[in-house]
């Protein structure tokens, strides 16, 4: 085994990936595949695989790289999850991103019949750009973690960085690191970073400027939006696909015009649809290859949902998101 | 497209404030707007023409009128261009009166926002398209929920219409609060006389299917088409072997049952019939205290039943009806005044309310029609009644007023000198509401003739001392402090919305206020329609009124039923939700929130799903369009497209 620890890079995450293999192995006869994380391009980025042979399981891992949120796959066009109802699949989440399943069963996307959940309780993901910044680096060969540091060996030798400082901003206010729903856990449950409502400083820290300085805030972050759609697309509850109000021009919500009001449009959509949907899983804002901070809109969204309606997304999967009710006895609102 | 634009000034409602010259000579510029005017009266007669003439002699397609709110005039002008051959969807209406000239005096910005709304009506006319209305066939039968005197009425009048009639009650007879009412005022009546002919009425016509002891238990389909299924509750007695003989409840040995027809006061058995006018005249066993069903042995009334119709097996049955309309007569509850501390909070025998004085009052009561009190049998000398007890008063959120409060004291008041000439009645009221035909006179009868003695205040306290009762109040008249010692203290107790009219509500899809009383269509024009097309409401369950304001409505919803089944074929609005089966996702949000079950699964060839929208359901509340993330639901004549070229003719 220690040529798996070799070839990945790590050395503190091989008990977790064993552990995958193991399981994995005890039930992929029984399922159509499974969608889980494999090595990338270099050790500092992982990248999703599909497995559905014996010996393709080695190719699965676990690593504090394995950014992605899978549970789009299961909904988006062509769909992992095979049309035989009878067919089960095998998916490897996190805390947040087992939140996305269970808000796509409250809005009856998926049933929970039809998965086989390998949680893996979570103690952070690495945003490698977050460590491009501090270290740049070229050729990278390994990542671990340390104890409280990220070492990473690139062409120059060994660095080292805070392993909070290496964190994404959605993990560093992660309420859920764990599975909230699985069929096998890889590994013991971790400690929750913050309690839930800890989680919207930044949000308060926004309510705290004037309008016009929110305005200017924002509109210097849209103003980089190059309407790529990769925050849409990387948004496991955004289903619309091709469907999507954005590109299609009947009715003619957005236009192909230039200019920060159309950004501003798309994002304001993107967000009211998810309002009281999104489970804050971060997808949008890791995607964005401007940097934009998208997702606090949603976070904002969800404050409000909170505050109002009392209601937390992704959390029960018997709950009905409350915008997509209709309740007469609703007063308050 | 060919537009034409009609300012109207309303004679001098829109022009005092509005430059409607300059609106029209403005809206000229607009593309697309072909002919322009203004004119003193648009909705008159030669208005009209004038738009007709205008159709024809520019080619027009589209017309926009700027005048009052189209809640007003809408209809009218459609009709007008439909008349002129246009359809009458390719009509916009800009409300420059209520809007704009009615809300501000600067002329100039007044007619700033006018042009506005102009150029949005414009924007969207645009953007129209002709719609017609479909024809769907009416299932002409009626269902009446509740068997009050609303409820009776509306059967009654349908039937007698010839229309079939399905009328439910909850309880084992029909009658409603009236049958518990001794006398009415201001004629003093009797109550169950005038009232029992009707009850005979509905088991005699041959239309009128009775069912009583039941329930609606759920509701399904739209105008015309409505499916109700209702549970039929065991009353373990076969009705229709009963022959309402009684002896079963002379012999029942479970004689500590709360006479409930009596409002508690004195005592019924677990087999009964509440009182003797009832229709149906049949037993019912309520199964809570017989002692077949708590102990397992007895089976008294089973042997005694002269024709064998007592069946302890008894189950619900859920009974289906197909009906048109529906009429919603489910009256009220009366307010529980043990909410007042500072009224004995309910334990004090001699404080009672004033539905149970009416029983007392009844000669089919528990006391045989003499008064006596409850906690000692004797005769009371003394009587208060205080007004305004869960009525008018926020901090028990009842601020509304009963309405037949005032009146019925003054007539229990009457009453009882009538019964004990020697008495002396006492009314504590902060106001005395008497605005029906005679009601006034009626008070002052009582306060004249029959020497009640009217104290204006607010009862502060009741409390007791010795054997009787000190109530202690303001009388704001003479400004001091008063207390009266009564044998007897009657709490003119109010209506309150019945137990359960929010969760019929629900069935029913039709909307309520805060306090659970049912929202009409419109308060003033449309009082006994509802939102939802084919509910129509009768009775107290709409909000607090008195006998003969609840059997004219009883009567108006029977009209307007009437009036709808007069047709063979209803016309749907075609401002409906539509679904662009390309665009849909097949989530399946809009099944979920449409609040009238409008929206359904369509199956496609090969097993693909999409919503479909049941155009004669659909109430085009848009609330599916709202929440459809990929905007594949649509409501024809109010479109994505034609609400945005209005904001953006308005901001862009």
């Amino acid at each position: 085994m220690s040529l798996l620890s070799e070839r990945l890079g790590w050395i503190v995450f091989e008990a977790e990936t064993k552990r995958l293999h193991e399981l994995v192995k005890a039930v992929l006869p029984e399922l159509d595949g499974i969608v889980g994380w494999e090595q990338g391009f270099d050790a500092l980025h992982a990248t999703p695989v599909f497995v559905n042979r014996e010996e393709d399981v080695h190719r699965l891992m676990w690593s504090p790289l394995c950014v992605h949120n899978l549970s789009g796959y299961l909904v988006k066009t062509p769909p992992f999850l095979p049309r035989d109802e009878g067919r089960k699949v095998g998916i490897c989440v996190k805390g947040c991103d087992s939140r996305s399943l269970v808000a796509l069963e409250q809005e009856k996307f998926l049933g929970r019949d039809r998965l086989h959940i390998f949680g893996i309780p979570c103690e952070g993901t690495v945003d490698w750009r977050r460590v491009m910044k501090k270290i740049p680096l070229r050729g990278v060969s390994s990542v671990r973690r340390e104890g409280p540091e990220l070492k990473v060996e690139d062409s120059r030798g060994v660095h080292s960085l805070p392993w909070e400082e290496s964190l994404a901003r959605r993990c560093l206010r992660c309420a859920h690191p764990n599975p909230l729903v699985h069929d096998v856990l890889v590994r013991d449950p971790v400690e929750p970073r913050i309690k839930k409502d800890e989680a919207y400083g930044l949000v308060e820290e926004m309510d705290q400027k004037s309008l016009e300085e929110r305005l200017a805030f924002w509109s210097a972050e849209l103003d980089r939006c190059i309407r790529c759609y990769a925050c849409r697309n990387a948004c496991p509850l955004c289903v619309c696909q091709d469907r999507c109000i954005v590109e299609t021009r009947d009715p003619k919500w957005l236009t192909q015009k230039m200019g920060i009001s159309e950004k501003f449009m798309f994002h304001m959509i993107h967000s009211l649809h998810l309002a009281g949907r999104c489970t804050e899983c971060g997808e949008c804002e890791r995607v964005c290859p401007m940097e934009i901070p998208v997702t606090l809109m949603k976070e904002k969204l969800n404050q409000i949902t909170r505050e109002i309606l009392g209601y937390e997304a992704g959390i029960d999967s018997q709950l009905v998101p409350p915008l997509l009710t209709f309740n007469p006895g609703e007063h308050e609102l | 497209m060919r537009i034409g634009v009609f300012v109207c000034q309303c004679g001098t409602n829109i022009a005092s404030t509005v430059d409607t010259d300059a609106v029209a000579q403005k809206t000229l510029m607009l593309p697309d707007v072909v002919y322009s005017t203004s004119y003193m009266y648009t909705c008159s007669e030669p208005g009209q023409k004038e738009i007709q003439q205008a159709i024809a002699e520019h080619g027009l397609q589209g017309v926009v009128v700027a005048a009052c709110s189209p809640r007003m005039h809408e209809p009218t002008f459609r009709r007008a261009v439909e008349k002129a051959g246009l359809n009458r969807y390719m009509f916009e209406m800009a409300n420059i009166r209520e809007h704009v000239s009615w809300i501000g005096t600067d002329r100039e910005a007044n007619t700033r926002k006018a042009c506005d709304l102009v150029e949005m009506a414009v924007a969207k006319l645009r953007y129209n398209q002709p719609l017609f209305s479909s024809k769907v066939p009416i299932h002409k039968k009626v269902l009446v929920i509740g068997g009050g005197v609303a409820g009776i009425q509306a059967a009654l009048d349908c039937a007698e219409g010839g229309l079939d009639v399905v009328l439910v009650e909850k309880k084992t007879t029909i009658g409603g609060r009236m049958a518990q009412l001794d006398k009415t005022f201001p004629t003093v009546d009797c109550s169950s006389c005038i009232l029992g002919p009707k009850m005979v009425d509905v088991s005699q016509k041959e239309n009128i299917t009775l069912l009583a002891s039941s329930e609606v238990e759920n509701i399904s389909g739209y105008v015309g088409n409505f499916k109700v299924d209702v549970r039929k509750k065991a009353t373990y007695v076969d009705w229709s072997a009963c022959t309402g003989c009684g002896a079963c409840i002379e012999k029942c040995p479970s004689r500590k049952v709360p006479d409930s027809f009596n409002e508690e006061l004195g005592n019924a058995r677990a087999i009964n019939i509440p009182f003797p006018q009832a229709i149906p005249k049949k037993a019912a066993i309520r199964r809570e205290y017989c002692l077949h069903f708590t102990k397992g042995k007895c089976g008294v009334c089973k042997k005694i039943c002269p024709v064998d119709a007592v069946d302890y097996e008894m189950q619900d049955e859920i009974l289906t009806e197909d009906v048109g309309a529906i009429i919603v007569a489910t009256g009220y509850d009366l307010f529980d005044h043990s909410v007042y501390g500072e009224y004995g909070g309910g334990r004090y025998p001699d404080v009672i309310s004033g539905l149970q004085y009416e029983r007392i009052l009844s000669a089919s009561g528990p006391y045989g029609g003499h008064i006596k009190r409850p906690s000692d049998g004797k005769e009371p000398r003394d009587i208060v009644f205080v007004a305004c007890v869960g009525s008018r008063d926020a901090s028990v959120d009842r601020p509304y007023c009963s309405g037949i409060c005032c009146m019925y004291i003054a007539k229990q008041a009457i009453l009882t000198k009538d019964h004990v000439p020697g008495s002396n009645s006492y009314v504590f009221y902060m106001d005395i509401r008497s605005p029906g035909k005679n009601y006034d006179e009626f008070v002052r009868r009582a306060q004249e003739e029959y020497g009640v003695q009217y104290i204006r205040g607010r009862v502060g306290k009741i409390y007791p001392r010795g054997d009787r009762m000190v109530v202690q109040g303001a009388d704001t008249l003479l400004g001091m402090q008063v207390e009266v010692e009564a044998d007897l203290v009657v709490l003119a107790t109010g209506v309150e919305s019945a137990s359960g009219s929010r969760e019929l509500a629900e069935k029913l899809r039709i909307s309520y206020d805060q306090y659970g009383f049912y929202m009409e269509s419109h308060p003033k024009l449309r009082p006994v329609e509802t939102n939802t097309a084919g509910v129509y409401l009768a009775g107290v369950c709409q909000g607090p009124k008195d006998i003969p304001a609840s059997v004219a409505q009883g009567s108006a919803a029977a009209a307007k039923v009437q009036a709808l089944f007069s047709r063979d074929t209803i016309e749907t609005n075609p401002q409906v939700a539509l679904v662009n089966e390309r665009s849909c996702i097949s989530c399946g949000k809009c099944i979920q929130v449409c609040p009238y079950g409008a929206i359904q699964w369509k199956e496609l060839r090969g097993g693909e799903r999409k919503a479909e929208v049941l155009p004669s359901v659909c109430q085009g509340c848009g609330l599916c369009n709202a929440t459809c993330p990929c905007k594949a639901i649509q409501l024809l004549h109010a479109t994505d497209n034609q609400i945005l070229a209005e904001v953006n003719e308005l901001f862009g």
